[in-house]
């Protein structure tokens, strides 16, 4: 299940990105993660027939050139820091809308909450590898033009077989 | 005649997209507001002639369905078209959406969907304006 989960993620994250922000990227098992120390995150909780939680990481030096494509804007225009941190909320938001019905089928109902950022390496640490939390069911790096982003799929439990998308296996 | 417009979002970046998206089409836009929840966007229907709502559905404070509904149960709100722009893909809530009358578009959208989804609305009625 893992690795249909990643191939999920990684394609759902390949659109988004392609049709929100005009990046190509595509999925990398080599990659090494984000070095957390020069990277920003967000994340989104969601409930429904599975509960859990999406994180994205960025490093830093992406987020300008990823706020900059979705506004349209000219080379001379920069994007403010709350545009940029709005922008990976945003992106965050649409991977984890489009992952749920295809891992759990379209009739499934998710709720999802509102998208946060975490800004502080230690608090993106404490995200996505917490010691006392099981490791995420899916996590994928995509390479970037100028970069790359990780994403980690944590969930409460287990995801119910059956759904349209992953199972039963 | 131009449009007057308001975009419920709870993203800046989002609004800023759909409101540069429609600025871009050849589409004869009026006013324009922005909200940032349900509840805000209710208000700016309070203070504005607004002909059209392009309106997110997961937002804190109000989500844009609560919206949909307070704006049918108000006579001043109820024959305002809305496109419901969101990353909903529960077929359930969908055509729930759908059944009150508003249009839906699914995120991530090419900049021809929400040009042609406002264009169909305009045209609608207009055609309407000329059938009464």
């Amino acid at each position: 299940m893992p690795d249909r989960l990643n191939q999920i993620l990684s394609r759902v994250a390949e659109e988004t990105l392609g049709e929100l922000a005009f990046i190509f990227s595509f999925f990398d098992e080599e990659t090494e993660p984000v070095p957390l120390d020069d990277a920003v995150a967000a994340s989104i909780s969601f409930t429904g027939p599975f509960s859990g939680f999406l994180v994205i990481v960025v490093p830093n030096r992406v987020l300008p050139g990823l706020t900059e494509n979705m506004l349209g804007l000219d080379d001379e225009e920069k994007a403010t820091l709350d545009q940029q941190y709005d922008a990976l909320k945003e992106t965050i938001n649409v991977i984890c809308g489009n992952a749920l019905p295809v891992i759990s089928g379209k009739q499934a109902l998710f709720d999802m909450g509102t998208p946060k950022m975490i800004t502080a390496s230690a608090a993106i640490q404490e995200a996505v590898r917490k010691e006392d939390r099981p490791e995420p069911v899916s996590s994928v790096s995509l390479i970037l033009e100028n970069g790359q982003c990780d994403l980690f799929l944590f969930v409460d439990g287990e995801i119910p077989t059956g759904a349209d998308g992953v199972g039963p296996d | 005649m131009a449009i007057n417009l308001l975009i419920v979002d709870d993203s800046a970046v989002m609004r800023a997209m759909i409101l540069k998206i429609i600025r871009m089409s050849d589409l004869s836009i009026g006013e324009t507001h922005e909200a940032a929840n349900g509840r805000e966007g209710l208000d700016a229907l309070d203070q504005h002639w607004i002909d059209l709502v392009i309106l997110d559905i997961n937002m804190p404070v109000m989500g844009g369905e609560e919206m949909i509904d307070h704006m049918l149960g108000n006579p001043e709100t109820k024959d305002i078209p809305v496109v419901v722009v969101s990353t909903e893909g529960s077929e359930t809530r969908i055509e729930r959406i759908t059944k009150k009358g508003a249009e839906f578009i699914h995120k991530p959208f090419t900049p021809e969907i929400i040009s042609d989804a406002v264009r169909n609305i305009i045209e609608k009625g207009a055609d309407h304006a000329g059938s009464t």
